[in-house]
């Protein structure tokens, strides 16, 4: 029998009849990996499996990468024979151990992750091809390698919307055969679990690509455009006195109707659109591929959902999907803020006015009839959620709805605190709300002042408050003065590192002339605040470190400004070069961030990319030295995004919270036999220094973060010049920010030309005195000490099979 | 004389097993028995007050410090042994017998711990607790539940009076 395919045929005898058959679930997928097995150079892992990647990678990763288990609970109650108690590695009713139960329950979030791009991506792709059909073509700007997340896992390269379908099936197969594998009694084993995390990471930048690479081409956002606009990002810039539609979210197709309709109706400068989370920085991209003058805005991060709703300044709030808090629609009930809720994964059991007539809908909601609705029909949407935010907005105004106390209330409010501690207990930041309460009863509100930029907005502390003390709103109160300063500017995502940028700094990354990139991503549960970011951006801009940013760390790094008013993407320029700063879009994008280095791979050294996962990932662990800084990860989301760097040999750094994960992957240094390469020339053992000493770790403060990421971009393919400049600035800032040189600066150094070339006489004398290394004190040299040696045209891979003699 | 056992409250839980509560003398008694203890502090401990305490910790019972997070730079110039570490990292190796430890002579029996965010280290010795035999004594302002030992939730002044009384018994 043969196979049905799509196209048109006729039945022999009916000869009139013509059946065509557009789509057959898995049928593009299959042809497209018959194609690929086609390909002369692929390598050996096209359309891979969940075992794929496990032997001849991730478990070399994970041999000197070893995953640090810190659970969260001592018990499982994953199943009906538990709950079970696993503390001190016991075995549950079901067999599986402590360890085996924390890297399903890791695993577990990096999958969820996973869906929610890929999700996001399916619902793109559907949408974009239903509205500008399969054959727009994926135009992301001048480049060859458009799509190298897609092309590694399944040899396609894409041109077209229509193209990538087969690619989005491969993800969403996975996913399903990954998701499979938590059911109790499946998977035990936590190494395995953390094979296939790695593997649903790889997916996850995949997944990021298709929804990042649909919505430039179709929404004609920048286009790898280093001069992208500069956006107004900040509570503060928000005009009170015009309607202020607030979206929330990441997944920008809705907005963009509301964004047509206000151009549409001339709108644009009588009203604010501003978003939160991705949604935001999505919405300032679109049709901004010619640089027109912006007019959306970002008003910040996540965390400011709850406070920018509290400061009833939204006359409609819209929320899509992902990272949107679950208690928008009470918190916005009380201050009249209708929510819309416009994607089907989050409809908060809102009445469904999808099918109604949009002024029917417009006079309930205006009514206050019903709290909100949900709307998926998105033409509708667009005209319904601007004429309610113009409707709106004189009936709050006239009601002056704020939840913000007035002076006399805060006063009473404050009066009323016992001191009880109770919020302080409950606060996920530690925050000394007591103490702040108590200076401000005698009349000092710095304290509650300064708890605003480190205070999430999660409300943990008033539902434990016995005085029912609207603690967040006492916070906002005192913060209003820094609240209307609130005024940044943020580069708009620019999308994908360009062929060009990658051949320019290609050769600078390898040799480490260019001392790293640092990719600042994710979430904004900081340990400490907001300006973290700001001031690692900034230290590693100064000393021309590549720094790309996406997602709510974008945000947060624009929202400072220096003593002359300018903020860090005012400052240094948006390109892929030595001291750029390069944001390059919404949490979707970092599979940009990941296609970079995958890029210089690629491009500059011509290694294949089809199928070629482990051997890409080689090449970008030994030699581009690249560390992540997903500083206040909260999301499931950012897990994923997270271990698909870590596949692909890029560390990364996490804020003290994110050891909540419960998983990361840190080396021993101290253990030898794991320090060692092969030369892919012959084959021969070579010892390399324990760096990156780790690819997944949590810093306890942004002062410790700083050098370990700096450090953390030692490669073993550095040249002298290279190394040199790596040692010099890791030095300076461990100095600078630890308060004394790090201790084992010398495991690094092979030569004399290693050496940081401002202190290489002093430390000669260091290596002499204090590890016994022979110097001759003559030609400055030294005769012998390293364990490790230099040789320029060595070629080092983790992987056997790519050596010549193996 | 503090009573560091009383409030053990707690706003979320780890599960069954919760640390015992001790007081600063039994604290610094288990301190001075141990064969290889090791003081390990974060950050929190820039406050000057906490700071002195801890330099008196170690320069009574001779403990070498393990100074994670950015504690180090107030400890450069403190006439201690104190070398620097990332914490996540340390929670990991203190549970590997083979680790040579912060001087080469030996993984430690012992760890002290103060100046960390509760959450930040209950997670970090959540390793130690579930996969190693390692003791931990948290002599900090919160009841760390991970630990082997803790005081109780004190109030900032009970928490450096509680602490002197420790210093007092080393
Ligand atoms: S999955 Fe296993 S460990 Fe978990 S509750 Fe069920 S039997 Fe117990
Ligand atoms: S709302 Fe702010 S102060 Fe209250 S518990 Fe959450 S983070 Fe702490
Ligand atoms: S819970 Fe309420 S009463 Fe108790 S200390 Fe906090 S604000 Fe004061």
């Amino acid at each position: 029998m043969s196979k049905l395919t799509t196209g048109s045929f006729s039945i022999e005898d009916l000869e009139s009849v013509q059946i065509t058959i557009n789509n057959i679930v898995g049928a593009a997928k299959e042809a497209a990996e018959e194609k690929a097995k086609e390909l002369v150079k692929a390598g050996p892992t096209l359309f891979p499996g969940l075992e794929s990647y496990r032997d001849d990678w991730n478990f070399k990763l994970l041999d000197r990468y070893e995953p640090v288990i810190t659970p969260m609970c001592d018990q499982c109650c994953y199943c009906t024979y538990g709950p079970c108690d696993l503390s001190g590695n016991k075995r549950g009713a079901c067999g599986i151990d402590m360890l085996g139960h924390n890297g399903r329950e890791f695993f577990l979030r990096v999958i969820t992750g996973t869906a929610c791009h890929a999700a996001h991506g399916r619902h793109l792709l559907d949408h974009l091809i239903e509205t500008f059909g399969e054959d727009l073509p994926l135009n992301l700007g001048q480049s060859n390698v458009l799509t190298p997340n897609i092309t590694i896992s399944t040899g396609l390269s894409p041109k077209t919307l229509g193209e990538i379908k087969p690619a989005m099936e491969f993800v969403e197969e996975q996913l399903t055969q990954l998701l499979a594998t938590v059911h109790a009694g499946q998977e035990s084993a936590e190494i395995d679990y953390d094979s296939k995390a790695l593997f649903s990471g790889s997916l996850d930048h995949v997944g990021m690509e298709i929804s990042d690479v649909v919505q430039v081409a179709a929404y004609d956002f920048p286009k790898a455009d280093p001069d992208a606009p500069l956006i107004e990002i900040g509570m503060g810039t928000i005009d009170k006195s015009k309607p202020f539609l607030c979206v929330i979210g990441h997944n920008v197709g809705g907005v963009t109707y509301m964004m047509d309709y206000m151009e549409e109706h001339e709108l644009t400068d009588k009203m604010e659109i501003a978003g939160l989370c991705c949604t935001a920085i999505d919405l300032t991209r679109y049709k901004e591929a010619d640089e027109r003058p912006p007019y959306a805005k970002v008003i910040g991060s996540m965390s400011k959902e709850l406070k920018v709703i509290r400061s009833g300044m939204p006359d409609v709030v819209v929320v899509d999907e992902q990272c949107v808090r679950g208690d928008i629609v009470p918190e916005a009930q009380k201050l009249k803020i209708p929510v819309i809720a416009s994607n089907a994964k989050i409809m908060y059991g809102l009445p469904n006015r999808t099918d109604a007539d949009v002024n029917e809908t417009l006079e309930e909601l205006k009514s206050g009839k019903i709290p909100g609705c949900v709307m998926l029909d998105y033409d509708k949407l667009g005209e319904l959620c601007i004429r309610l935010t113009m409707e709106m907005a004189p009936i709050r105004d006239a009601e002056g709805i704020t939840a913000i106390p007035t002076d006399e209330e805060f006063t009473n409010l404050v009066a009323k605190c016992a001191d009880c501690g109770a919020c302080l207990l409950a606060c996920p930041e530690e925050l000394d709300i007591p103490e702040a309460m108590g200076f401000a009863k005698e009349g000092d509100f710095s304290y509650l002042e300064e708890l605003h930029d480190t205070c999430i907005g999660c409300r943990r502390c008033e539902q434990v408050c016995k005085k029912e003390i609207p603690i967040l709103n006492i916070i906002e109160k005192v913060a209003q003065k820094q609240i209307a300063e609130e005024k940044g500017l943020m580069r708009a995502g620019r999308g994908q590192v360009s062929d060009a940028e990658i051949r320019a700094e290609g050769l600078n990354l390898v040799m480490g002339t260019t001392p790293g990139i640092i990719a600042i991503i994710g979430c904004p549960n900081y340990a400490e605040g907001t300006k973290d970011v700001y001031y690692i951006a900034e230290e590693f801009l100064k000393r021309n470190f590549i720094v790309v940013t996406t997602g709510c760390g974008a945000m947060d790094i624009g929202m400072f400004k220096d003593e002359d008013g300018k903020t860090l993407y005012e400052r240094y320029p948006g390109g892929f070069q030595c001291g750029g700063l390069v944001n390059i879009g919404s949490c979707v994008s970092n599979a940009h961030i990941t296609g970079a280095a995958e890029k210089v791979a690629a491009i500059f050294a011509q290694r294949t990319l089809e199928g070629n996962l482990a051997e890409i990932s080689d090449y970008i662990l030994n030699r581009v030295g690249a560390c992540g800084l997903a500083w206040g990860a909260f999301s499931q989301k950012a897990s994923s995004i997270g271990t698909g760097c870590n596949i692909l040999g890029i560390p990364a750094v996490l804020g003290p919270h994110s050891s909540k994960y419960r998983r990361a992957l840190i080396a021993k240094t101290y253990e030898e036999d794991k320090w060692k390469v092969y030369d892919a020339r012959n084959g021969q053992e070579m010892p390399i220094p324990p760096a990156p000493e780790f690819l997944l770790t949590t810093a306890e403060t942004w002062q410790e973060a700083i050098p370990m990421m700096a450090k953390a971009c030692i490669r073993p393919s550095d040249n002298n010049m290279g190394r040199a400049i790596k040692l010099t600035h890791w030095m300076e800032l461990h100095k600078k920010y630890l308060g004394e040189e790090p201790e084992d600066w010398w495991k690094f150094v092979r030569n004399e030309a290693d050496l940081p070339l401002a202190k290489r006489e002093d430390l000669l004398k260091k290596l002499e005195a204090v590890h016994g290394w022979e110097i001759d004190w003559k030609r400055k040299k030294i005769i012998s000490g390293p364990k490790i040696k230099f040789d320029v045209s060595a070629q080092p891979t983790n992987l056997k099979r790519l050596c010549k003699e193996a | 004389m503090v009573d560091t056992t009383k409030n053990t409250k707690l706003f979320t839980s780890y599960g069954v097993s919760t640390s015992k509560t001790v007081t600063p003398e039994m604290a610094a008694k288990l301190i001075s028995k141990a064969k290889r203890p090791l003081l390990m502090v974060g950050t929190l401990t820039l406050d000057p007050e906490l700071l002195d305490r801890v330099v008196k910790i170690s320069k009574t019972a001779n403990i070498p410090i393990a100074a994670t997070g950015s504690s180090k730079v107030s400890l450069a110039d403190k006439d201690v042994d104190a070398k620097y570490i990332n914490a996540h990292m340390l929670g990991f190796y203190l549970t590997d017998p083979n680790w040579p430890g912060l001087d080469g002579n030996g993984n430690y029996d012992t760890v002290i711990v103060l100046g960390f965010k509760k959450f930040y280290i209950n997670q970090v010795l959540s390793a130690a607790k579930n996969f190693s035999n390692l003791k931990t004594i948290a002599i900090e302002r919160g009841y760390i539940q991970n630990s082997t030992m803790s005081f109780g939730n004190l109030s900032k002044a009970d928490h450096y009076a509680a602490l002197d009384e420790l210093i007092d018994n080393l």
